[in-house]
Parts: structure tokens; C-alpha cells; sequence
């Protein structure tokens, strides 16, 4: 490991010797193409890509008056944010969960996921230039958490000169979010300094019981970029994010106190491009996020409190090599290291990862794009993995073209599943981490709290697997008219090695000991469906469908023998189920769309839109005790969701902004604590 | 407890003896099923205290609870249910085990299970009950927070052998009080067991 980063810092040396053979700057790209630069980690046209994507404008942000990442992921096909137990909002992509998709910023990642959700809602995007997501396995480049997918936040650059916004919305539930973006740019130097605050009362959609669904809080975000270029070859990035949250926490009527949340980035790149082939790139992330809570009892005496604090180094260096027009390569190295304190913990663990990749691309004809990658992790406490990709787009002429891509994702094992060391105080049971097994059972029966032993200790001499995926997508464009893009994309997602928990023991005091272990093999698959037609410059009606098939390989055996039993109410006789009868996987729907026109009425310097998005019914948890959702569950109705938003723009520096989202006060007390009903707000942005 | 329904199945079984002779062939007895409900089984404890108190026992031929010492087959106290075989995991009030009762868990519904594999019986143990404890494991579901419901799972079929040496399966409906549609764990009583069951009176027949 350490031999790597040596290595790696000598790549860089030798890279760095050769800085004389400099000649042109090759990245120089017109800002009104839609580039992406996630997919390939190159800046790449969006439409020649053979990888099913897609970009969110700062255009289409601002017109719908988003505050957050969940609010304008939620209105994108096949997205949708599922709220956690523990209050965040994680992402659902291709019918895979939130601890699948790795996230972001300017393209390093961010951490924080307590129960494996990362809670995209403190992610503000008032200085977002766009959002770039890319779907279908992409751990050839990024690793661990990308087997389902990557969205990565890309920040807005400065402006020539100095420039200023200010940004005030407020809206129902006292949510006030106001922003101040301060940028000066000239040929060597650029910085751009953000600071948002963001609050809210929270709202209560159950009013019977002594708990608000959303508590109030209120968090801000400090960024700040900086670009210097030493010449028109060798330029240098930092930036630096802050993020702290503070939140009422109340968990009955008697226990109440806060949560907290601390979290900092720093990101440093310096890149150098040597000639028209050579260009390289050094760069070091760091973050920590924090979280902290505390419950005091009625008497004001600390009853409970928990910490999470993990943090992240991460060297990285990479180069590009472009030998000529139609190929180029793009390698790295680097190495993660990752450490964790928590309550619960047997021990403060400490991941160390190196890990390589590089990547061709290559254009044999100019039809033909072809995609070749692969990733190599090293792991110190788990299997080290080998992640191949292999993607390839043909195009027939200017109004179709296919591409399809066969990629290998992998997931590791968080520290949770590793270390966790927890004893309910009231009920009883014990979770244990897959590493704490081996010393804690003995601990456990020497102390006579276990019964039996339900899974030899043995077993977990074994190292846990990394949850691991192949992913096919399979997709094409067609335009058959110039103003008409019909875009599709079929995708599916082999998920081995799922991570579960089993009971291992049991307790004396009539308790389970769970550990977790790979047990399940699940897919997802179904299809993507985009329609985006724009007659004019001022009319744009967009459309947006995804099917979902998202089921257990193991249960669906289960139904097909018929070893499913179900009853009609809690207390009548059993019957069997047959395969027809499985749903599949707990919150996912099977049909998610979108509909959104935007409509620009020049004269009055006015914009306007409505968006709806629909989600259809979905199960929550097995409510007849099988253990499998089936037809016989309760459901979560289908819904949809409508949002009208109007902008005008005033003496061409001001604009005002009204908007209602959730227009028909759509709310479900019960299973949705994230739809907080209709929200009247109003909006003024000033540029200066 | 009451029993509030009693039919008797008419269903005759021809006996097949170990010789195939059959002027030797008898008449047997008919099949017992039957309904009982709110069989009322609580327990004191729990919540970290060793679990206490006495177990209702039941006696498949009488078709009724018992407070015989030698005559019961199967005990219920809170969730756990007992059989009359095998040893006592020296829980406090625990009865001794005097008779050959055992316990397998089939999957099915009441009417499925047509046949008894004796190879899967089991019998109390100093370690574990022939019908483990537990959610899940056994013949129920704990729902946890917030509605800390005990549902019985669907298509899980206890069968025993009786303390005598016979066999009997049932389908346990609910654990509250008057078996209610839905119940709720803070308003309706716990402890109380709703249950069919199947009876086979006669001895060596290990089908229903």
C-alpha cells in the first residue's frame, strides 16, 4: 500500500519532468454543448456517449426553484429519494438503494451514510452548474459504491470579473433558504465563495401522536473554489465545504434533545497537460462528517446519546494520454483511507485501500465509439476486487444510434456490517458486525447470555464479500425530427452476495444475536424511457417513464414451490401462494413517470412550468408475516405529485419568483414522512 | 377456554398392519378436529426478569386444558409453547417431562399436512424447545415498534406426538384475545391462543 503511493508520487515526478514538451490546451470546450465528464472522467459530449446519462441544467434548477438535491432529483425519471428511518433522504436509481449510488462533488465523493443512506437533502444546489448522473455500473472508475451508479454535483465556475447573487425563497412551514455567492474571475485566477442557510419549522403531518414528522432545523453550507492558472498549461483547483446542521430531536414526549451534523471537504487538483498528449492531474480529498445526538429525559438527565464520525484521505493521481484523434486512455492510482468512531463499535476500524484503473477510448470509425475499463481495489478487510466494464455505441446517421455497456459494481462492506456491537436496552436482542462475531460470542457465553448457537463461530473465519453486481444497459436515440428526441434505455441489474442479517444465537433472556452475512442474489430490471420535444425556443414539453422489476431470486423460488402462505386477516386460517402472488422488493414501484412543460413568454421576460411526477403503489414492510411482499400486503397507494413555478426577471438583474409545489396537498401521515403537503413560496434573486 | 365447535370428521382410515392379512383389519376412530379458542396462557417477567409462571397444558384426547402432571402434551406460557418429551431447560416453573411428546414445525395449511415424518420430530432439550422461541423461528412474528403486534405465520404447521404416542397438527389463528381481525397490541389482551387443531386418536397412524 505504502508502495503505491510511492509509486504514485513517482508517476507524478516523471510526469511532472516532462512539463517542457507543452503545447496546446485540448480541454478548451464550449460551454453550450451538454459535456458531461462523470461518465468518462474526460469531458465528453453527452449525446456521443455509449453510457446511458444524463444531465440536470442549472437552467432547469433555477426555473423550478430547487433548494435542495432531493427536490430536483425527485422530478427525474427513474429517481426517486426514499426517506430513512433515521430522517434522511437517500436515492433510489434502477430500483437500487441509496447505499448503491456513490455521490459527488466536483468528483470526490461524499461520506456520511449511517445506515448506508446518504442524506441528499443537505446537499444545497444554489451553486450548482448541473447534475450529472450516470446509471448502470460504474465501479471500473470510482470504485466501491457505484454499482448501481455515480451523481456527481458539479459547482458553478465564476464569471469574467467580479460578480455577485443573493437568493432569498421562503415558503410554507417558516422554510427560508438564503444564499450569497460572491465570484471574481480573471485570465490567471478565479474564486467563487458560497454561504447558504437554510431552515424550516418541520411540519407535522400526524397530529394524534406527541411527534412532529419533521422537526425544525437548520443547517448552512460554506464553499468556497478557487482556480489559478500558473500558465495556460498548469492550473491548480481548491475548494473547501462546510456543512453543519443542527436539529431538534425528539424520540417521545418525555425524551428530547438535538442532533448535529459537521461536515468539511477539501479538494486540491493540480493539473498539468505536457503536450497534446500528455495531461495530468494530482489530487487530494480529504473529508470528515460528524454526527452527534443526545435524548435528556424529562428530569433534563442524559438518557442516550450517539456519535458517528468518519473521515476520508484520499491521494489520487491519473493521466491521459491521447495518441491521436480517435483514441484516448486515462489512468489513475491512488489510495483511500478510511477511518470510523461510533457508539456501538467494538473497535475504531480503519479501512486502507489502494486501488488503479485505466480506461481506452477509442473511436475506430467515426460511427463507432468503443469503452474499455477496468478498476483494481485492494482491501485490507475484505476481498479485494476486479471491476471490468466495457461499453460501445453505434451510430446508424444524425437520427439513431445504439449503445449498450456490460459493466461489474461492487458495494464493500461498511463498517457497520463489519464492527457493530450493539445490545438493545429495552427489548434485548444483540446486532453483531461479521469481524466482531468471532470475539464477542465467547464474551456473550461466558457471561451466560447465550442459549444456543444457531451459526458455528467458524463460519466467519471467512471474510465477508462485497456486495457485487453485473449490470447490462442497453439503449438508443432517435430523432426523427430535429426538435424530437425519443431516448430508451433497458437495463439489468444481477446483484450477488446481497448482505443480510440472520439470527446466529439465541439469547438466554429469549433473544436473538443477529450478524449479517451474504445471503441474497436479487435483480433489477426493466426499462427507461425519455421523450423531450421542443418546438420552439420557448416551449418545451419533456416526458419521462421508467418500468421496474425489482425481486429476490430466492423468493421468487420460494413462491414458484409454493412455500408461501399467507392469510386473509391476521387471524384466519393460511392458504398458499403461488408465483403470480410476488411483488418483489420492498419500496419500489413498479411504474414511475414524469411529465414537465416549460413555457418562456419573452415579451413579459416570464418563464413558467408545471411538473407532475407519479409513483405507483409500493410496499413498505411485509404486513401478513411471511416475510415476502405479496399480493395480500397492505400497500402504499400510487401517487402523484404536481408543482407549478413562475419566474420573472426585472430590469435585468432582479428576478422574482412564486411557486407552489404540490399543488394538490398530496400527503400519506402514514408512510411518506418526506411529502410535507402543499408549499406556497415566494422567491427574489438578485444579481450584482 | 371453551371449545366452541366440535366435528367430527367422518373420514374412516383402513388400517394396514405390518401383516397384510385381512381378516385382521379393525375400524378405526375418527379423526378429531377442532376449534379452540381463547386458551389463555399468560406469563410473568420478561422485559431483562427471568420469565415465570405456570404453563397451561393441554391434552389433544381430551380436547382440553389439564393440570395433570403426567397426562398433557403440549404447554403454553406467553409465546413459548412446550411439549410433554425430552427435558426441562430449567426455566423457573418449568414442568418436569415424563411423557414421549415431540414436535416438528411443517409448512402448509391445516389441510395440506396430510402426513406425519416422524424422522423430523424432536423433543425438549436442556438448550432448546422442539418449538424454538423466538420471532420467527417458531411459530410466530414480532412486529417491533410501533405496533409490537405477535402475528402466528402463515403456512407454519405445528405437528406433535402426544405424550401417548399419537399424532396431531395444528394452526394457531391468533395470540389475542377473541381472535380479532386486526388486532392492536395496546388495546386487545395477549396470552390468549386461538387455534384449530387435528386429532389422530389412534395409535401408530401417522397420517390425517
Amino acid at each position: 500500500m505504502l508502495n503505491l503511493f510511492v509509486l504514485s508520487l513517482f508517476v507524478l515526478i516523471v510526469f511532472s519532468g516532462n512539463a517542457q514538451l507543452q503545447t496546446t490546451d485540448s480541454t478548451e470546450v464550449n460551454e453550450l454543448d451538454e459535456v458531461i465528464i462523470t461518465a468518462t472522467r474526460t469531458l465528453r459530449q453527452l449525446s456521443s456517449l455509449p453510457l446511458p446519462a444524463q444531465i440536470v441544467s442549472s437552467k432547469e434548477i433555477k426555473s423550478v426553484n430547487s433548494l435542495r438535491l432531493s427536490d430536483i432529483l425527485n422530478e427525474q425519471t427513474g429517481l426517486i429519494t426514499v426517506p430513512d428511518f433515521g430522517g434522511g433522504e437517500g436515492i433510489q436509481l434502477q430500483g437500487l438503494d441509496s447505499q448503491y449510488i456513490l455521490i459527488l462533488i466536483d468528483g470526490a465523493p461524499l461520506i456520511g451514510r449511517s445506515a448506508g443512506t446518504l442524506d441528499i437533502s443537505r446537499i444545497t444546489v444554489g451553486n450548482i452548474k448541473q447534475i450529472e448522473i450516470v446509471k448502470g455500473a460504474s465501479s471500473s472508475l470510482y470504485g466501491s459504491e457505484a454499482l448501481g451508479g455515480v451523481i456527481n454535483i458539479i459547482t458553478e465556475n465564476s464569471k469574467y470579473g467580479y460578480t455577485g447573487n443573493v437568493d432569498y425563497r421562503v415558503g410554507r412551514n417558516n422554510t427560508q433558504d438564503v444564499s450569497l455567492t460572491l465570484g471574481y474571475r480573471n485570465d490567471k485566477f478565479s474564486i467563487n465563495s458560497f454561504i447558504n442557510r437554510n431552515s424550516s419549522d418541520g411540519y407535522d403531518l400526524n397530529k394524534e401522536d406527541d411527534l412532529k414528522t419533521v422537526e425544525p432545523y437548520s443547517n448552512y453550507t460554506f464553499s468556497t473554489k478557487l482556480k489559478y492558472n500558473f500558465s495556460e498549461n498548469t492550473n491548480l483547483f481548491i475548494s473547501g465545504r462546510y456543512y453543519a446542521q443542527n436539529q431538534k430531536y425528539v424520540a417521545s414526549e418525555t425524551l428530547e434533545g438535538e442532533s448535529e451534523i459537521n461536515e468539511w471537504n477539501v479538494h486540491l487538483k493540480l493539473n498539468h497537460t505536457y503536450n497534446e498528449k500528455w495531461n495530468s492531474y494530482f489530487e487530494f480529498y480529504t473529508t470528515r462528517y460528524k454526527a452527534d445526538e443526545y435524548l435528556n429525559d424529562a428530569d433534563d438527565f442524559l438518557f442516550s446519546e450517539g456519535d458517528f464520525n468518519q473521515f476520508l484521505l484520499r491521494p489520487e493521481i491519473r493521466a491521459t494520454y491521447i495518441p491521436n484523434e480517435k483514441n484516448s486512455i486515462i489512468g489513475g492510482l491512488g489510495w483511500n483511507h478510511e477511518t470510523l468512531v461510533r457508539t456501538y463499535f467494538s473497535t475504531s476500524p480503519e479501512f486502507n485501500s489502494p486501488y488503479v484503473y485505466l480506461q481506452y477510448d477509442a473511436n475506430p470509425t467515426k460511427d463507432i465509439n468503443i469503452l474499455l475499463g477496468a478498476r483494481f481495489d485492494n482491501h485490507s478487510e475484505y476481498e479485494s476486487q476486479f471491476s471490468p466494464k466495457a461499453a460501445i455505441r453505434f451510430e446508424f446517421n444524425d437520427k439513431l444510434s445504439v449503445k449498450g455497456s456490460l459493466g461489474y459494481g461492487f458495494k464493500a462492506p461498511d463498517f457497520r456490517q463489519l464492527y457493530f456491537d450493539f445490545t438493545n436496552s429495552t427489548v434485548g436482542y444483540t446486532v453483531l458486525g461479521y469481524n466482531t462475531v468471532i470475539s464477542r460470542i465467547p464474551e456473550l457465553e461466558a457471561e451466560g447470555q447465550i442459549l444456543n448457537i444457531i451459526v458455528p463461530i467458524s463460519e466467519f473465519e471467512k471474510v465477508l464479500n462485497p456486495e457485487n453486481s453485473i449490470g447490462l444497459n442497453i439503449g438508443g436515440i432517435y430523432q426523427p425530427i430535429s426538435n424530437l428526441t425519443l431516448d430508451i434505455n433497458l437495463f439489468r441489474n444481477n446483484i450477488q452476495d446481497l448482505i443480510d442479517t440472520r439470527v446466529i444465537a439465541n439469547k438466554t433472556n429469549g433473544q436473538n444475536v443477529f450478524s449479517y452475512y451474504n445471503i441474497s442474489n436479487v435483480y433489477t430490471q426493466g426499462f427507461e424511457f425519455n421523450a423531450v420535444w421542443k418546438p420552439n425556443n420557448y416551449f418545451k414539453l419533456s416526458g419521462g417513464y421508467q418500468l421496474l422489476f425489482a425481486k429476490d431470486k430466492e423468493a421468487e423460488r420460494a413462491f414458484k414451490d409454493g412455500e408461501v402462505y399467507a392469510r386473509e386477516t391476521p387471524s384466519s386460517p393460511s392458504f398458499q401462494l403461488d408465483k403470480d402472488d410476488y411483488f418483489g422488493l420492498f419500496n419500489r414501484s413498479r411504474h414511475m413517470a414524469n411529465i414537465k412543460t416549460f413555457y418562456t413568454i419573452e415579451r413579459w421576460k416570464l418563464n413558467t412550468n408545471i411538473r407532475g411526477s407519479y409513483r405507483s403503489k409500493y410496499g413498505l414492510f411485509d404486513t401478513n408475516t411471511n416475510s415476502y411482499l405479496d399480493s395480500f400486503d397492505v400497500f402504499v397507494k400510487g401517487y402523484t405529485i404536481w408543482d407549478w413555478a413562475v419566474n420573472k426577471t426585472l430590469y435585468k438583474n432582479y428576478e422574482l419568483g412564486l411557486g407552489i409545489d404540490n399543488i394538490f396537498d398530496f400527503t400519506d401521515a402514514q408512510n411518506i414522512s418526506n411529502i410535507s403537503g402543499r408549499l406556497f413560496y415566494g422567491r427574489i434573486n438578485i444579481n450584482f | 377456554m371453551k371449545t366452541i365447535n366440535f366435528l367430527t370428521l367422518l373420514t374412516l382410515f383402513i388400517g394396514f398392519s405390518s401383516c397384510n392379512n385381512d381378516d385382521d383389519s379393525t375400524t378405526l376412530l375418527a379423526v378429531e378436529s377442532e376449534l379452540i379458542s381463547n386458551l389463555h396462557a399468560p406469563q410473568e417477567g420478561g422485559q431483562g426478569n427471568p420469565v415465570s409462571g405456570e404453563f397451561t397444558k393441554f391434552n389433544f384426547a381430551l380436547g382440553q386444558t389439564t393440570t395433570s402432571d403426567t397426562d398433557w402434551d403440549i404447554a403454553f406460557r406467553g409465546t413459548a409453547i412446550i411439549v410433554n418429551g425430552g427435558v426441562s431447560s430449567g426455566g423457573v416453573d418449568e414442568p418436569v417431562r415424563n411423557g414421549e411428546a415431540g414436535a416438528y414445525i411443517a409448512t402448509g395449511t391445516l389441510g395440506s399436512v396430510t402426513s406425519i415424518d416422524t424422522s423430523l420430530i424432536i423433543q425438549d432439550s436442556a438448550t432448546s424447545f422442539a418449538i424454538p422461541t423466538g420471532s420467527d423461528n417458531g411459530w410466530y412474528n414480532y412486529a417491533g415498534p410501533p405496533t409490537h403486534i405477535i402475528s402466528p405465520i402463515a403456512g407454519r404447521i405445528l405437528v406433535f406426538r402426544t405424550h401417548d404416542g399419537k399424532y396431531a397438527k395444528i394452526e394457531i389463528l391468533s395470540y389475542y384475545k377473541d381472535a380479532p381481525a386486526n388486532p392492536d397490541a395496546f388495546v386487545d389482551e395477549d396470552g390468549y391462543y386461538t387455534f384449530n387443531y387435528v386429532y389422530q386418536p389412534n395409535e401408530g397412524v401417522t397420517s390425517f
